[in-house]
């Protein structure tokens, strides 16, 4: 017996005998290199910049002697794996950036041949052009769309303007009458011969529609190359987005694009309402929280419903146990429905049957739990007679709406209405949003504003009021004029991304 | 009992080696065998794909009275600085329509054929050509061609499982290769003559073996095919209430 654990212990000192002592037992100090002149971001104009950089290289190691290089790659790429593009080898860079606008990475890395000790140093580019920034007016002429860029080169507030960019840039106007402006830095478009992720622009109208490239404004596709099988009837009501998707309203019917798998960027079919493929029409107003599915309403049936990018049927949408109106079946018109925040929306209801009975519901639109807390409203309620609404955007418990030619607030909390602003007798208002920027990398340009838009005569008038505790300060921060009629306004900048703005009415 | 335990340590080790298969080590003679498309071969899960390959005249012109399908061989062993030929024969499938040779297909032995079946000095790899005959026949039948390796002076048979392959042709509308299980399961359900018209009809698309595979590459369009041929069923049920669209066994046609 004792033998046996001899032999033990003498077979385990034999194997352990054969390990190898992998011990570091080099007690010097590490290299330290040191790159110091290369910014953490650039803002460069393709094809006008260069980007002209000399850094300091150092080492605490004695004698040491650099290689370099710098290298590009590019950022939000989906479907394909992004490639670092070698620029040169050597420490100074003096690089024209001929890269379309979007979001790039510039590399530099200094090597020590001595030690073969390598730092890598990288800077954000943003590649823009003279479209990248400022605000976007849809605006329509004589039954044509085009879009007016004004400049903003150094603050929020326009400097310059370029008139009907989007004909400048594609030859043709849009038909039909401006609707709404959506931006979105993953729709996919051709680039070589993939398509990948591309910061676009959408332009709606009443009777046409168009995705653009940010960076050149030329269009990606028009409304028939939107879709796969492009309908027949040409009525877009509304683009959004949600859950990795994209939705379009034409007609009232919904079509989708799901964007976390490879696609053209073409919308598919119609969805059905059912598995009898009933009749629907969805309502312009919508609600999403940008990161799941999206809240729809069904005219035709007074039932809210939901949807999936790759779905081919709405998704039902069920009741809360505590709600006060059912999702489903309700009888009621949808005269407005927006965004308040991303877990909370505001909806303004008509009864079918009896048309003066008027409701603000405050919604908690969960698509398996939709609450619904309804406040009817009183014939002598400012709100009950509004024609257009805004809420905002994370800001003050308020709702602001048009009532003739005076914007008015309520109060959400309180149902206090007050008279906050009346355009001149001259104009009738287009449209009104709240809309706020508040990237913080981007701080000269943040703002929050209330914006009013109004016709005046063959002109658009856009008035961007600041506010005090939810009321509008007197005077507007600026206004934009021009010709036609505008039907929305956004703020592009290279910051911009496709949840910046909600997406609403 | 000293005796008992060597027994049963004995038997255990027997046992042990008996489990052990008999593998072909492929570095004593040379052998072939079938296998995957040459970018398949190594991706283990395709290493039985392309055992059967489907083929129909259906979408040619009257013009057209052959055609060739590939299957993919590999020789096992080595290179040669010689050309090798590989002969390949018949096997009768019982209960099937087998094809006739000279008839529904080109015999194998055909002089037309036997440069054709050979393994290339300096290559392991070569497209085994099938040509299938468009005869009338195949208007009212659906042929199968089963074929295997015939042991020759230049190869013997490599792996059992890879020694087959399978060509069911037809002049008929067949059920492309694509159509399949996958896209069964999830996009387009079970296949019936029935159905594949029924999608040609309202989608103006051949829905051949071509055409879905470029579907299927993109989930967007091949979404859009399938709800635009889903709604046309629904459409098509609904105009006819009572008497939902039946493929040619009579059950009621599901698009899933």
């Amino acid at each position: 017996m004792k033998n046996r654990f001899i032999y033990i212990l003498l077979i385990a000192s034999v194997l352990t005998s054969c390990f190898k002592d992998k011990g570091n037992y080099v007690y010097t100090e590490h290299e330290e290199i040191t790159v110091t002149g290369i910014a953490a971001s650039y803002d460069k104009i393709s094809l006008v910049d260069k980007i002209t950089i000399d850094p300091t290289v150092t080492s605490n190691k004695p004698g040491a002697e650099f290689t370099y290089w710098w290298g590009l790659y590019e950022t939000s790429v989906q479907g394909a794996v992004p490639k670092v593009d070698t620029l040169l080898r050597t420490k100074a860079i003096d690089y024209l950036v001929v890269q379309p606008a979007k979001g790039w990475v510039l590399v530099f890395g200094a090597k020590n041949i001595k030690t073969g000790y390598t730092k890598i140093v990288t800077s954000n580019i943003n590649v823009i052009t003279q479209f990248t920034r400022g605000w976007y007016v849809a605006k329509t002429e004589s039954g044509k769309t085009d879009l007016d860029l004004y400049t903003t080169p150094t603050t929020i507030l326009p400097v310059g303007k370029v008139e009907n960019v989007f004909s400048l840039a594609n030859g043709r106007k849009l038909n039909g009458k401006a609707n709404s402006l959506r931006f979105y830095s993953d729709y996919k478009s051709l680039t070589g011969t993939s398509f990948l992720n591309t910061r676009a622009l959408f332009v709606v109208t009443d009777e046409d529609a168009s995705v653009v490239n940010i960076g050149t404004i030329k269009e990606i596709r028009d409304f028939n190359g939107l879709f796969f099988n492009a309908p027949s009837i040409k009525k877009p009501d509304i683009l959004c987005n949600g859950a990795q998707s994209f939705f379009f309203i034409n007609n009232g019917r919904l079509y989708s694009i799901y964007n976390m798998s490879s696609n053209t960027g073409q919308f598919g079919i119609s969805q059905m309402i059912n598995e009898y493929n009933s009749d629907y029409k969805l309502s312009k107003f919508f609600y999403t929280p940008g990161f799941s599915n999206p809240l729809f309403f069904d005219e035709l049936t007074s039932t809210f419903y939901s949807a999936g990018g790759a779905s081919l049927q709405l998704t039902s949408v069920r009741d809360a146990a505590t709600t006060k109106m059912p999702a489903n079946n309700n009888n009621k018109n949808l005269l407005y429905l927006g965004f308040k925040t991303t877990a909370a929306a505001f909806g303004v209801f008509q009864d079918k049957t009896n048309p003066n009975l008027r409701i603000l519901s405050t919604i908690t639109p969960n698509i398996n739990s939709l609450l619904m807390i309804n406040d009817t409203l009183a014939v002598t309620e400012k709100l009950y007679g509004a024609t257009m609404h805004t809420l905002f955007n994370g800001d003050e418990n308020m709702m602001y709406f048009v009532v003739g030619n005076e914007i008015w607030s309520r109060n959400l909390s309180n149902r206090f209405e007050q008279l906050q602003y009346t355009v001149p007798g001259d104009e009738s208002i287009s449209f009104i949003r709240h809309q706020k920027y508040t990237v913080s990398s981007d701080a000269p340009f943040n703002y929050n504003y209330v914006v009013v838009a109004t016709k005046k005569g063959d002109t658009y008038v856009i008035r961007m009021f600041t506010k005090t505790s939810g009321n509008l300060n007197p005077a507007p921060a600026f206004t934009i004029t021009g010709k036609g009629e505008a039907g929305d306004i956004i703020y592009m900048s290279p910051s911009v991304g496709g949840s910046t703005y909600p997406n609403t009415l | 009992m000293k005796n008992i335990k060597y027994i049963l340590m004995a038997t255990v080790l027997l046992l042990l080696y008996s489990c052990k298969e008999e593998y072909y080590l492929y570095n004593d003679i040379k052998r072939i065998q079938f296998g995957p498309d040459i970018a398949r071969i190594y991706t283990p899960s395709y290493n039985l794909a392309d055992t059967t390959k489907g083929y129909t005249f259906f979408y040619d012109n009257a013009s057209k009275q052959i055609d060739t399908i590939f299957f993919d061989i590999y020789a096992i062993g080595g290179v040669s600085t010689k050309d090798r030929s590989f002969k390949l024969e018949q096997v009768a499938v019982p209960g099937a329509e087998n094809a006739v040779s000279g008839k529904h297909y080109r015999p194998f032995n055909d002089a037309s054929l036997v440069s054709k079946y050979m393994i290339k000095a300096g290559a392991v790899h070569t497209k085994v050509p099938v040509v299938m005959l468009r005869d009338a026949s195949l208007k009212t039948t659906t042929v199968t061609l089963k074929f295997q390796i015939a042991e020759n002076e230049n190869f013997s048979a490599g792996e059992p499982s890879n020694l087959w392959r399978k060509a069911v042709f037809t002049d008929r509308l067949s059920q492309p290769n694509s159509w399949d299980a996958w896209m069964t399961q999830y996009y387009l359900g079970k296949y019936s003559v029935v159905k594949h018209s029924f999608f040609i009809e309202k989608s103006g698309q051949k829905w051949d073996n071509d055409f879905i595979l470029l579907i299927r590459a993109n989930f967007a369009e091949l979404g859009y095919w399938k709800g635009m041929v889903k709604a046309a069923l629904i459409t098509y049920n609904a105009q006819n209430p009572g008497n939902p669209l039946k493929d040619e066994t009579g059950e009621i046609i599901v698009i899933p």
